[in-house]
């Protein structure tokens, strides 16, 4: 009877693909697929031109053959240390909620019928880590010796075997249960073993994978252990599908369906959260700290009993957000001019996670609406408590700045610059949560909006947040300039500072005014059309 | 012969206790009524014997099998409070899809007399997940019966339901029951438990009662402590 199940389950599979198909709107989907071409495709170009084409020197060649393996490695420890939480969470695989009552309640192979969710989840892992090889490979190549092509070739190998280790790592996380914490400590050994590594030319678990990046240049033969090693990793995994968790898929299924959504409509702000869910991530049910007494007004104890309940994991995460900006911002200094798009991801990201008071008032909109307070007001009033809770973090960001750059100089501009450059890289995710929040100055009618306009509102939608964040980023610009030329990076800094603060008070503004300009700009034309009918009709 | 066994059958979330150690069992053909306030550990109990919900601790057999393994799917029907359906599948495509999944090849007869006997006919269709909440409630009826098995586990069925598709619900548990069918029913109806011979009642996770409905007050036993 089971291969008879196996064989409608094909068909039924087969039957949807069919009405998917139909229902798509290729002019629609073509246009996306234009946007992202045309988007991604400049970025990947602005980066490469500001890489350069000039060779590094000698030194610095022999410091790439030396550390490159174990560098890139770490990478790898990454992939593996998220894989193994990603199975130990319930990951990787999502299957839709009919699904697991359905196919997995029937008497049907189940690891036969989760084949193709593997696939699925595998391939489009490969083809993210392909990309992005590529794209690194080919940076290196136009540095480094070796032709740019074979740097692309050997970056995808090297993407293709960490994502394919990603998800055996996942999937036998998965099969075996294995709990939360021994994953992360599992996982964190490894990196310290890469680390160590690193550090004192030891052996790497992960050098082969990182020696294979390096293909592109000079070819080990030993390196192919390690595509090798990520294959057996992921049948191994596959191997054991029969042991997969209905509880844990049933767990996921409605959190990827809301996932899946939220991607579509561009909803970061719905992302985020829902990776939060998938990830079991709960808020603390003891704070960490009681909101003081004598902070009476409503709204900061709000916002402050918010920030006391985030769990550690979180603050853990935007730690290493932090950390990663102020690195990202290192790198700029020393004239990697693309890291700042890095260090804009970084505090748009910790703007999103830090802003949960906000982020809270705006998923409610009834309850919003029911206060007597207008909602601007309301909003601007909650950005108070996530922006003193940035300040420890604005202090990891300086310091990994400092400690990457090495000299004392830097301490100074990274004091002065990195509260207000975090608070602005923040402000980005503001702009992204306010303009995701439903809208109550809309009325129900829904406008035409032309394919083209629609695009260039999806691209604003996702782009205007990241640009806020990154010309945030880009104070750093100053005072590298300042350096460059011999003047003072103090007062540079300075003046960045300066800037940054315009723009979180730019942004704060924005957040007060915005319902009242939309209702005016509402009005306008309605008022319009109101007068562009009456003209018609008397003529 | 048993169709439902658990044995020190436990789970906790995390220090939380949600089902004490639990041994029982259940005979072919029986119809049992499961009551318990909300957050007794009826649905925790219903999910981990359809395999859906894994146990922390003991076991639970389906007939001779171990719940969740094929031999076990084979046997058990799971008709769940909170329906699930495919959004680009017309009802009548969900019925054929689990009618065919369970080894039905024969199956469009009864789908029709399924349709008919719960009133959905002219929704026949059109796509489940538009419905309203009664309408998916007696979809997911229609999908529950539409495939053979000899034990099926309901929970909270009435919930939604008007008058004539709960009219419907119980002729249909008995024709099962009649057809040998064990019924494993979790709900808060409690004019319904007079209807069955075994009632069985979870208090905070624990089997406070199990026996006949007549020989006690059914309402204390869903009162929380």
């Amino acid at each position: 009877m089971s291969d008879t199940a196996l064989d409608v389950l094909y068909d039924l599979r087969r039957r949807r693909k069919r009405h998917r198909l139909g229902d798509i709107e290729w002019f629609d989907a073509a246009y996306r697929v234009y946007l992202v071409a045309l988007f991604g495709g400049g970025t990947v170009l602005w980066i490469s031109s500001a890489i350069g084409d000039e060779t590094v020197s000698a030194n610095a060649v022999a410091d790439v053959a030396r550390n490159g393996p174990a560098l890139i490695g770490m990478v790898t420890m990454l992939a593996l240390l998220a894989g193994m939480r990603s199975g130990a969470q319930g990951g990787p695989l999502a299957l839709e909620a009919p699904d697991v009552t359905y196919v997995m309640l029937s008497p049907v192979d189940r690891m036969r019928a989760l084949l193709r969710p593997v696939t699925q989840r595998v391939r489009s892992a490969a083809s993210l880590g392909a990309v992005f090889g590529a794209i690194v490979g080919q940076l290196a190549g136009r540095r480094l010796p070796g032709a740019p092509v074979a740097w692309a070739a050997s970056g995808t190998a090297f993407g293709i075997a960490t994502a394919l280790l990603w998800a055996g790592a996942a999937l036998i996380a998965h099969a075996i249960r294995l709990p939360l914490w021994m994953a992360t400590s599992l996982g964190l050994a490894g990196l310290a073993w890469q680390s160590a590594a690193l550090a004192w030319h030891l052996p790497g678990p992960a050098n082969q994978f990182g020696s294979l990046a390096m293909w592109g240049w000079r070819q080990h033969p030993i390196d192919l252990a390690a595509a090798l090693i990520a294959a057996i990793v992921l049948l191994v995994g596959v191997g054991m599908l029969q042991q997969t968790s209905l509880d844990a898929l049933a767990r996921r299924s409605s959190l990827v369906a809301q996932l899946r959504f939220a991607v579509t409509m561009q909803d970061l702000r719905t992302v985020i959260l829902l990776r939060r869910q998938l990830n079991q991530e709960q808020t603390r049910a003891r704070p960490w700290l009681r909101v003081p007494r004598w902070i009476s007004h409503p709204i900061p104890r709000r916002g402050i009993a918010s920030v006391a309940r985030f769990p550690a994991t979180r603050l853990v995460r935007m730690t290493a957000f932090a950390a990663m900006a102020g690195v990202l911002q290192a790198m700029v200094m020393r004239g990697t001019t693309p890291a700042l798009i890095g260090t804009a991801f970084m505090l748009f990201i910790l703007g999103l996670e830090a802003m949960e008071p906000l982020s809270q008032e705006v998923d409610q909109p009834d309850r919003t609406d029911s206060l007597p307070i207008e909602r601007g007001e309301l909003l601007v009033r909650h950005l108070l408590a996530p922006a003193v809770a940035l300040i420890p973090f604005a202090v990891v960001a300086a310091a990994s700045a400092v400690v990457v750059l090495g000299t004392s100089r830097a301490i100074a501009p990274a004091a002065i610059l990195a509260l207000p450059t975090v608070l602005a890289g923040a402000a980005g995710g503001v702009v992204s949560i306010v303009r995701d929040a439903p809208d109550p100055t809309k009325n129900t009618q829904q406008t035409f909006v032309p394919p083209e306009m629609a695009g260039m509102s999806s691209a604003l939608r996702v782009g205007l947040p990241i640009l806020v964040s990154a010309i945030a980023a880009s104070t750093i610009l100053l005072v590298r300039h300042a350096e460059r030329s011999g003047t003072s990076t103090t007062g540079a800094a300075l003046r960045g500072a300066v800037a940054a603060s315009l723009l979180i008070l730019l942004v704060s503004y924005w957040v007060r005014r915005r319902d009242q300009w939309r209702r005016k700009f509402r009005q306008f034309m309605s008022d319009g059309q109101a007068y562009t009918k009456q003209q018609r009709s008397t003529s | 012969m048993t169709e439902l066994s658990t044995r020190q059958l436990t789970k906790s979330y995390g220090d939380r206790p949600a089902l004490e150690p639990l041994t029982l069992t259940i005979e072919s053909g029986a119809k049992v009524a499961l009551v318990g306030h909300n957050g007794s550990g009826k649905t925790t109990l219903m999910k981990m014997s359809a395999g859906l919900l894994e146990a922390t601790g003991g076991s639970v057999q389906i007939g001779r099998h171990d719940a969740g393994t094929q031999e076990a799917r084979r046997l058990l029907s799971w008709l769940s409070d909170m329906p699930t359906f495919y959004d680009d599948l017309s009802l009548w495509e969900h019925l054929e899809f689990v009618a065919r999944l369970h080894g039905v090849t024969e199956w469009e007869n009864r789908a029709e007399e399924l349709l008919e006997q719960i009133g959905l006919t002219p929704r026949r269709d059109d796509i489940p997940t538009t419905f309203s909440r009664g309408l998916r409630q007696k979809a997911a009826i229609t999908l529950a019966f539409v495939r053979p098995f000899k034990l099926m586990l309901v929970d909270e069925p009435f919930v939604g339901l008007d008058e004539p598709g709960k009219q419907a619900l119980l002729r249909l548990f008995d024709a099962a029951s009649s057809n040998g069918a064990t019924l494993l029913i979790a709900t808060h109806e409690l004019s319904f438990v007079k209807q069955v011979g075994r009632l069985l009642a979870l208090r905070d996770g624990e089997l406070i009662y199990d026996g006949a409905p007549s020989d006690t007050d059914v309402h204390a036993l869903v009162l929380p402590t």
